[in-house]
């Protein structure tokens, strides 16, 4: 089944397919070995092209390359679009100015996550909005369900769908046979990637320009010639970052000619490992994982409370929100370790524990970045306090660890020694 | 890189026949496909196993490696340098990478195992 259920929940099956080459693919295959291509949320993406080790480091000193052609992009035009998006996202899309980007929500009326998204307005009724590539199928069925009037936007009292008084026409921007107008997402983050785009550049104040670009805000230029949407905002944690939204014909040309440019000063291809170690370290959540996921972490749990406003008349999925933030117990919080040589890497699922030895929580996300390691762990709200002492219990992970007495899971509360010990560090970082 | 005079398994372990002892460790391909090594978890010696029981397990900052016994045999020396430098295994996977040394008790348990040549051929179909 599939569609809106009298509960308000979304179901949705998606499509069993091949995993697609990305825009960038043949670019790909330049840079690394095929064996380094791996399958990700339906797309044949790069692990990595160098090290994971020095690709993040490059986004750290210099600046790093990413193909996001593989992320959702959609668009949203017309009279109604404006209170579409301001009903069926979390936050306040009636105060986006043009030029400006929002990070939010789509919940289904039951209070799931369908989706984190990052919202830009473009024009007084023209809207992008981005949204994650593993969750783009469901997404996309969604919002035709929704302007359908085909969604449970509200459970108590029941409602099924609301209609735009004006008219919202939702299409796929990456979509070529959809109109001339199409985007993909490239992203460069680093501290020299200001000095990386003034090279493509004619215009002589582009630098001025994109430093003082405002976090979260965007304008359209011309990059060697290619149409560009720049929009400072990205996914390592990055203070100098943009996401260059370019037409998927012109991406690869975009992505050499960056990286022509970016060679002299260290500018690397960065792969899909670097991207998850740099917004680890970063803090910042990844769907499935410090969002929704096994344990169903809400906004409020994962640190974004500020992007759920509940002063909104509405917005589907606002109740069950209400209740959650008076409620929640656990909560998404950063721990640093060593990752000294012969310390052994935390993994997810790995349980946390107090100073008592007592499970409080589970990893979810760990990287190396350095000399340290970070684990993004579910925990007790009350154990989150920055500075506090924790620990992590390594669970068995193969069949002789668990011989020799190793657990290989581990509920809340239960007594456990922990094999290394970190610290809770504040939930997000900048470099 | 595949190396002359080893034996290999198909799940990327190499083993140097010298008599009664295997000298062994995880093929170029192996530390390839893991990447970055960060952690290597040894065997104790004095251990038996039978040929393709777990013997090591090897980690990247990213996955998790089980590393199996080539031969049936029993652990006579390992290779405890891997404890501070498991990076070893990425730079040189045939010789400082080594894990450990096996006993051979099954002689039999050799005959699974494929020459260079048969493993190249092998890596080509992947």
């Amino acid at each position: 089944m599939q569609g809106s259920t009298p509960s308000g929940q979304f179901v949705f099956e998606p499509p069993v397919a091949e995993p697609a080459p990305s825009v960038l693919y043949e670019e790909h295959l330049k840079l690394t070995n095929k064996s380094r291509m791996s399958p990700f949320a339906g797309y044949v993406m790069p692990l990595w092209y160098s090290t994971i080790a020095a690709e993040h480091q490059a986004v750290r000193r210099a600046a790093g390359l990413f193909d996001c052609t593989h992320m959702g992009v959609l668009e949203f035009s017309g009279g109604g679009a404006v209170g579409v998006l301001h009903a069926a996202t979390t936050n306040d899309v009636r105060k986006l100015a043009v030029g400006r980007a929002q990070y939010g929500y789509i919940l289904d009326a039951a209070g799931n996550i369908l989706d984190d998204i990052i919202v830009y307005r473009r024009a007084e009724q023209l809207y992008m909005v981005v949204v994650n590539a593993a969750n783009e199928p469901k997404i996309k069925a969604y919002l035709k369900e929704l302007l359908a009037g085909r969604v449970v936007v509200e459970i108590e009292p029941h409602r099924t769908g609301f209609s735009p008084c004006e008219p919202c026409v939702l299409r796929d921007m990456r979509d070529t046979t959809t109109g001339s107008d199409c985007r993909v997402d490239v992203a460069l983050q680093g501290p020299a990637s200001i000095d990386v785009l003034a090279k493509l550049s004619s215009d002589g104040s582009i630098a001025e320009k994109l430093s003082g670009l405002k976090p979260f805000a965007f304008f359209e230029e011309k990059l060697s010639g290619i149409d560009c949407l720049i929009c400072r905002t990205g996914y390592t944690g990055s203070k100098v970052g943009f996401e260059l939204f370019v037409h998927p014909d012109q991406a690869a040309r975009l992505w050499n000619l960056i990286l022509e440019a970016g060679k002299p000063l260290g500018v690397l291809p960065c792969g899909l490992g670097a991207r998850d170690s740099l917004r680890i370290e970063a803090g910042l959540p990844l769907y499935g994982h410090e969002l929704d996921g096994k344990f169903g972490i809400s906004p409020f749990e994962a640190g974004y409370g500020w992007a759920v406003k509940l002063d909104k008349a509405f917005f589907v999925g606002k109740a069950p929100m209400a209740k959650i933030a008076q409620t929640y117990e656990m909560q998404v919080a950063r721990l640093e370790f060593s990752a000294a040589k012969g310390v052994r890497p935390i993994r997810p699922d790995d349980p946390v524990v107090d100073g008592c030895g007592v499970c409080v929580g589970w990893v979810l996300s760990s990287a190396t970045a350095g000399e340290k390691q970070y684990a993004l762990a579910c925990i007790s709200r009350n154990a989150a306090t920055e500075g506090n002492t924790l620990g992590v219990y390594y669970l068995a992970r193969s069949p002789s660890q668990v011989q020799q007495g190793r657990a290989e899971r581990m509920d809340k509360g239960q007594q456990a020694q922990a094999d290394l010990t970190g610290t809770v560090v504040g939930r997000f970082e900048k470099f | 890189m595949v190396v002359e005079g080893l034996l290999y398994t198909k799940d990327h372990e190499w083993a140097k026949v010298e008599g009664d002892v295997v000298t062994m460790g995880i093929t170029d391909y192996a530390q390839e496909q893991l990447g970055e090594l960060v952690f290597v978890e040894l065997p104790q010696v004095g251990k038996q196993l039978i040929a393709r029981k777990e013997i090591a397990v090897v980690e990247s900052s990213k996955a998790a490696g089980d590393v199996y016994s080539p031969v049936t045999g029993t652990v006579t020396e390992v290779n405890s340098e891997l404890g501070t430098k498991p990076e070893l295994i990425n730079e040189d996977c045939y010789k400082s990478g080594w894990i450990c040394k096996l006993q051979v008790t099954d002689k039999k348990s050799l005959d699974n195992l494929m020459n260079a040549k048969k493993y190249q051929e092998y890596l080509d179909t992947l």
